[in-house]
This record gives structure tokens, C-alpha cells and sequence, in this order.
């Protein structure tokens, strides 16, 4: 656009004011004008297939409507699932206790909460499918509380409605200049991927400083945790990244376990080097160089898997040859056991890598062929703060319900309906309670603009355009306060309550009782919604629930010791990279507990891993009861020191390993993985390190 | 194919079924697309899909309820 380019590079040159004003402007005004022709969509296609509340279609663009317009469609899949799922609810709810209110209102209470919880539980687009179910639920049994028999014809129309609202959100999102999700996606795998790639091909020379490796940690655990969360919303928005999506699943776990496997080959170079045991360390490092060779390649190769798939696999085909020559070069007895130590993790990393670099080629192709694993990125949620949210939603409602039922409050419908949307807007919100009074303000001044509107601007205007014209200008404010992230929820808040107040109808209804007593009503129920937070607090990202995750972190490690050993590697890296991840977020960059986060995060990582190839040997190779029994115990016994950690359980642990160890002298293959294992509890660097004692039994080996 | 469709009473337009059809033929249709990565053809893929959609319902609309 060279005309429009020139435009504001002069408008920019007269009025640099202006220019500094108006920057990122553009996709803010993008997104408003999406928002308003999606609303008057909605509304005229609302009035003309003659359902019977044009507003409630237009209340749920605004709902779902969102800045990132990307996402809309991803949201729409797990809309339209709650949304039957709460209509129907609604229906048989009203079907069941016609005239129990009590019951009715205590039922409904309670699916609006457990709806609440499910949009904290959650925590990416799926909330909105919660969010919905609740809403729908509501505004199909309330207003067809007063007529019992009407209720299947008004389902029938909200349901409609608010499905018209939906689709033309998504449609309008979708196809007016579209915020293509897909090629952030693509950006930021293959950011990853050249990061991991530079990483692993920079760190030759063999120790990486503790330090550098929680960055990296934290940066590679960001990176799978984004990936994962972009490629859930991406599927929705184009089929190329569906027909991609089980493998871009694999990929992300390739590459954890890459990453699990490469930490651990460093805590043992970088734990043998503290020891002074050269030759080892010399010997592991010389192992490792042909990795580091084969990835450096010409410059503008350096990250094109093509090239780099090749070279690796070739790579790993002269490593064992490589490892006799070194292993020869070695004393017999504990050399020996550490380098093959070493060794086992060297080629478990290596080929891990090449299944990331093959997937990354084959996912780089234009035509996806033949079929892969299915794996899944696990989730560690947390129900705690699940639990608080249903528990707080059940209040609000329970005593908006009492309320309503002991003063005969004939707008009770409309105070509670409100209750419902905000409770499980807010449930999804960082920030809830400075947010949900923001919302609140906005919600007022949302209401006076449709008194404003409905009662001064509109009366007299005929037509549809006439209608645009009358409403647009108060209207606009809204998606405009939405598209200003430093505004915060104040733009939901007015967008919701302008479009309620001005219930849009045709033909229009004028009547300002109704109207006024209408906006109390709504005001008593966002109030009462935004006021829970004050006597339920929200847990997530508290202390207690971040102690929480880290209990549960360090009790993966129980899991990789005990659960049935199907699939257990895969849950084992998404899950615990999930724990760290949301524990992480919450903590403050450098702080103590975001250090010693990191430090039981990499013990984790190390142990667990050690524990599950440690199983799957053992299940693979045939050995002796007692052999079995010590190596047994031994994993027991690392399982009970990472369920509650303290200097004995250190050192049973360190004393069955190492008599598992003792035991194995004849099952070659087990050793290097209980050697593995002994480091990761026996290391000076990990959190375990404050209660080792000091000295180093003779028996070692 | 019958204008209306009778489920326990309630009587449903036979467009209903249509359309919930064709969305599944689109499913069909997009994992196609996706795996052999037609959508390099297309200026608009959004549009595109959009327009398929209506192509394929209303030509089954007016192909069986016509």
C-alpha cells in the first residue's frame, strides 16, 4: 500500500503528536469494527428470522468477541458444546421442579457454580465453553420461570439466539481480515526449535554452569508450554494444522525428552568434573563432540532439519564405536561405570534428537503422509482453585436466590442472570477482584449509555440504517475500551450493559420503568458477583496453591516410581513441565522461591527420568528375585524421599541405591541407570545437596 | 426427504439434519485439504471454506428437500 504508506509518513512529518497518538491504533479500530459489524449482524439477522430478543444475540458477540481475533474460532468449537450442554440442562431443570423454586434455584445455583469451576479449571479457550454452558443454563430457565408452560418455546429462541450470536462472531472474525494464529505458531516452533538446536550445539565444551541451565530450563519449559497451548487453539482455525496436529503433539514431547536427557548428561559431566575425575569427564566430552559436530554446519543450514536429520543419524550410527575405543581408554570398576553412565544417557539424548529433527522435516513438508504416534501434552491442574470458584459461584447465587424468593423482587430474574455471566467472566480473569470492579464501573456507565441511547437517540429513527446511526455512537466506546488492554475490563463490562439496557427489539419497546428497574436488578447482581471475591478470594496463584503445585511437582516423581509404566514417560514430561510452568508464572524472576522452584524443578526432571528408564529395564530384562527385590526398594525408597524430603529419607535412599547397585554386579544394563540415579540424590548442586554428609562411603562401586 | 422431521413430538426442520451433515462432510473435506495442503491454491482460505459450506448445504438442500 504505497499511497497509505506515503499518507501517514507526511501526516506523520506535520503532526508527530498525532502520529505518536495514533500508533497501534490501527488494529485496535480493526478490531472495533469487526466487533460492531458482527453486532449489527447478529442483530439484523436476528430480526430478520423474527426471534424474539434480538439483544440476547448481540450480548453474546459481545461476550465472545475478543481482541485476539485468532482465537474466536478456536472458542467456537467448545461454545457451541456448552451451549447445547447449559440449554439443555436449563430445560430439563425447568421440566423437573415446575413449581419447587427452592429446589430450582438451588439446582440451578449449583450448575452455574460447578460451570464456574470448570472455566477456572481450565485455563485456556475451553473456559469459555464452561462460561456459556452457565449462561445459557440461566437465560433459558429464568425467564420462563413465571410460565412454566411457555419454557420449551423460549429454550427454542435463546438457544437460537445466542447460536446466531456465536456463528456470527466466528464467521465475521474469521473472514474480515483475519488474525492468522497459524503463522505465530510456525514462527515460534521454529524459533524453538533453532534455539535448541544453538543450545545443544554450543555446549561442546562439555559443564554448563547451574545457573545457565535453569534459564534454559525455563526457557525451553515456556516454549513447550506456549507451543502446546497455541497448537490446541490453531487446530480449530485451520485444517492444515489439524492434519498436523498429532504430530506437532510428538514433536513437543520429542523435545522434552531431548531437553530431560541432555540436562542429565550435564548434572553428570558437570557433578564428575566437581569431583575431579578428569579422564571421565575428558571421555564423555570427547562422546559428546561428533553431536556438536554434526549440527555445525554452513551458516544458512545451521537450522534446516533437512540437512541437520542426515548428519545426526550418521552421527548416531559411528557413536558406539566411538564409546568402545573411550571405554578401552578407562580403569576398569567406577571410571568405567560413570562413562557408561554417560554413555546410555548420550545415546537415549541422541536419539531423541533425531526423532525431533525427523518430525520437524516431515512437519515442514507440504503433504503430511503416513500416520504417528498418538501422545498427548498431559495437564497438571490444580482443583483447588477449582473447588474455591464453585464454592464462591454457589454463594453469590444461593444468596441472590434467597434474596429473591424472600422479598418477591419481581426483576429477581434479571439480578441473577447477570450474576451467572459475570460470576464466570471473572472466574477466567487474572486479576479478579480489581477487575471485576472495574467491570462493574463500566457496567454503570455501559448502562446510562443505552438510557442515554434508547430513550434520547433512538426514538424517531426509522429504519435499520437509522437504527446503526442512532446506536453506533455510544456503542462504539465499548469494543473500543476492549481493544485498550490498559483499560482492563472496563470495555466488557459497558459492552455487556449497553447492549442489555437497550434490548433491542422489533418492534422496539419504550419503557423506562421497566428499563430503570431492569438496570437495579443488573446492578445487584454484577455488584454481588464482584463482592464474593472479597469474602472468597481467588487461590490461583496464591501462596497456598503455589505450595501446592510444588508438592504436587516433586510428587511426579512418586508417579514415575510407581504408576503402571504405559505411556508414563509422556505424562511424566508434559505434566511436571505443566506443574513448573503455572508455579512459575506466578513467582517473581531471581526471587528465592522462583530459585528454589528451579532447583527442585531440574532434581525432578533428573530423578523421575532416571526412574522410569530404571523400570522399563527392569521390565525388560530378565533378572533374579533378589536382583528385582534390591532394585525394587531402592525405587521405594527414592519415592518416599520425594513425597516428604528430609535428611533420613536422603540417605536411605542414597543406601538402597547404592546396595541396588551391589545387587546388579551381574545385569550389566541396570547399572548405569542406578548410577544415574545415585548422582541425581548424591548431587551438590540440587536442593537435596543441604543434607548429604559429607564423606563418600568406600563401597561406591 | 420430509420438510419437517418429527423427534418425540417436537418437529424439527429437515434442514437441521442437512446442515449438521455438511458440516461433517466439511470436517471430510478439511482434513483432505489439510493433509495434502491445498489451501495454497486458495487466496482466502476462510472465504473459501465459508463458500464451500454454503455450496454444499444449499446444493443438498435443494438436491433433497426441493
Amino acid at each position: 500500500m504505497p499511497v497509505a504508506s506515503t499518507k501517514t509518513g507526511l501526516a506523520a512529518r506535520r503532526w508527530p503528536v498525532l502520529a505518536e497518538a495514533f500508533a497501534g491504533e490501527g488494529r485496535a479500530w480493526l478490531f472495533v469494527f469487526k466487533t460492531l459489524l458482527a453486532l449489527y449482524l447478529a442483530a439484523w439477522l436476528a430480526m430478520w428470522l423474527r426471534l424474539e430478543q434480538p439483544a440476547t444475540a448481540m450480548i453474546t458477540v459481545g461476550i465472545v468477541m475478543h481482541p485476539h481475533t485468532g482465537m474466536v474460532q478456536a472458542k467456537g468449537f467448545y461454545r457451541a458444546i456448552g451451549t447445547l450442554c447449559g440449554s439443555t440442562f436449563g430445560l430439563v431443570l425447568l421440566c423437573v421442579f415446575p413449581q419447587q423454586r427452592v429446589l430450582f434455584l438451588l439446582c440451578l445455583s449449583l450448575w452455574v457454580a460447578l460451570c464456574a469451576g470448570g472455566a477456572t479449571l481450565y485455563r485456556n479457550f475451553m473456559a469459555y465453553g464452561f462460561v456459556l454452558a452457565g449462561y445459557t443454563a440461566a437465560i433459558v430457565s429464568l425467564p420462563a420461570v413465571g410460565n412454566p408452560l411457555g419454557v420449551f418455546d423460549s429454550a427454542l429462541m435463546r438457544v437460537s439466539e445466542v447460536m446466531l450470536g456465536i456463528v456470527v462472531a466466528g464467521v465475521v472474525s474469521d473472514l474480515v481480515f483475519p488474525d492468522r494464529l497459524r503463522l505465530v505458531l510456525r514462527q515460534s516452533a521454529r524459533e524453538h526449535f533453532a534455539h535448541f538446536i544453538d543450545f545443544v550445539r554450543g555446549s561442546t565444551g562439555g559443564g554448563i554452569p547451574r545457573e545457565e541451565m535453569e534459564q534454559a530450563h525455563l526457557r525451553f519449559v515456556r516454549a513447550a508450554v506456549q507451543l502446546e497451548n497455541l497448537r490446541a487453539s490453531v487446530i480449530f482455525e485451520d485444517p492444515e494444522v489439524r492434519a498436523r496436529s498429532t504430530r506437532m503433539r510428538l514433536l513437543n514431547q520429542h523435545n522434552m525428552a531431548a531437553a530431560t536427557s541432555f540436562q542429565s548428561l550435564h548434572h553428570l559431566i558437570n557433578r564428575l568434573q566437581r569431583e575431579g575425575r578428569h579422564a571421565e569427564v575428558a571421555a564423555l566430552i570427547a562422546l559428546y563432540h561428533p553431536i556438536g559436530a554434526a549440527l555445525t554446519t554452513a551458516p544458512e543450514d545451521l537450522h534446516d532439519p533437512a540437512v541437520l536429520t542426515p548428519r545426526l543419524r550418521d552421527c548416531a550410527q559411528r557413536l558406539p564405536a566411538l564409546e568402545a575405543e573411550l571405554r578401552a581408554g578407562l580403569a576398569p570398576g567406577r571410571p568405567q561405570l560413570a562413562f557408561e553412565t554417560g554413555a546410555t544417557v548420550l545415546r537415549r539424548f541422541l536419539d531423541e534428537l533425531c526423532g525431533y529433527a525427523e518430525l520437524e522435516l516431515a512437519l515442514r513438508a507440504h503433504v503430511q503422509r503416513g500416520g504417528v504416534e498418538r501422545v498427548h501434552f498431559q495437564r497438571g491442574n490444580d482443583a483447588s482453585g477449582a473447588a474455591v470458584a464453585v464454592l464462591r459461584t454457589f454463594l453469590t447465587m444461593t444468596a441472590l436466590s434467597a434474596f429473591w424468593i424472600a422479598s418477591g423482587w419481581t426483576f429477581g430474574a434479571s439480578a441473577m442472570l447477570l450474576a451467572t455471566i459475570f460470576s464466570g467472566l471473572f472466574a477466567a480473569t487474572p486479576n479478579p477482584l480489581a477487575s471485576a470492579f472495574t467491570m462493574l464501573l463500566g457496567y454503570v456507565f455501559g448502562m446510562l449509555g443505552g438510557i442515554v441511547t434508547a430513550f434520547w437517540l433512538l426514538p424517531g429513527s426509522d429504519g435499520f440504517v437509522m437504527l446503526i446511526a442512532a446506536t453506533l455512537p455510544l456503542l462504539i466506546i465499548g469494543p473500543w475500551l476492549n481493544a485498550h488492554p490498559e483499560f482492563g475490563s472496563l470495555g466488557g463490562g459497558y459492552a455487556i450493559g449497553i447492549v442489555y439496557i437497550l434490548a433491542l427489539k422489533n418492534p422496539m419497546v419504550y419503557d423506562p420503568a421497566l428499563a430503570l428497574n431492569e438496570a437495579i436488578a443488573q446492578l445487584a447482581g454484577v455488584a454481588l458477583a464482584a463482592v464474593s471475591f472479597v469474602f472468597v478470594p481467588r487461590v490461583t496463584g496464591s501462596g497456598w496453591q503455589r505450595r501446592r503445585q510444588f508438592r504436587r511437582l516433586r510428587e511426579q516423581v512418586v508417579q514415575a516410581a510407581s504408576a503402571p509404566l504405559d505411556g508414563l514417560s509422556w505424562r511424566f514430561e508434559s505434566v511436571s513441565r505443566d506443574l513448573f510452568h503455572q508455579a512459575i508464572v506466578h513467582t517473581r524472576p531471581g526471587s528465592r522461591q522462583s530459585r528454589e522452584l528451579l532447583a527442585w524443578a531440574l532434581a525432578v526432571h533428573e530423578s523421575g527420568r532416571a526412574l522410569i528408564e530404571l523400570r522399563q529395564q527392569l521390565y525388560a530384562s530378565p533378572v533374579q528375585t533378589d536382583v528385582r527385590a534390591a532394585v525394587d526398594r531402592a525405587i521405594a525408597a527414592v519415592a518416599q524421599l520425594y513425597r516428604h524430603p528430609d535428611p533420613a529419607r536422603r540417605q536411605q535412599a542414597e543406601d538402597r541405591v547404592r546396595e541396588a547397585i551391589g545387587a546388579c554386579a551381574a545385569v550389566p544394563a541396570l547399572r548405569p541407570r542406578l548410577y544415574q540415579l545415585l548422582g541425581a540424590l548424591r548431587d551438590d548442586e540440587s536442593p537435596l545437596a543441604t543434607w548429604m554428609s559429607a564423606e563418600e562411603p568406600a563401597h561406591a562401586t | 426427504m420430509p420438510r419437517e422431521i418429527a423427534i418425540y413430538g417436537v418437529l424439527v426442520p429437515g434442514l437441521l439434519p442437512l446442515f449438521l451433515g455438511c458440516l461433517l462432510l466439511m470436517l471430510l473435506v478439511d482434513a483432505l485439504i489439510g493433509r495434502y495442503g491445498l489451501h495454497r491454491y486458495v487466496w482466502h482460505p476462510p472465504l473459501f471454506r465459508l463458500a464451500l459450506f454454503a455450496c454444499l448445504f444449499g446444493l443438498a438442500g435443494l438436491l433433497l428437500l426441493n
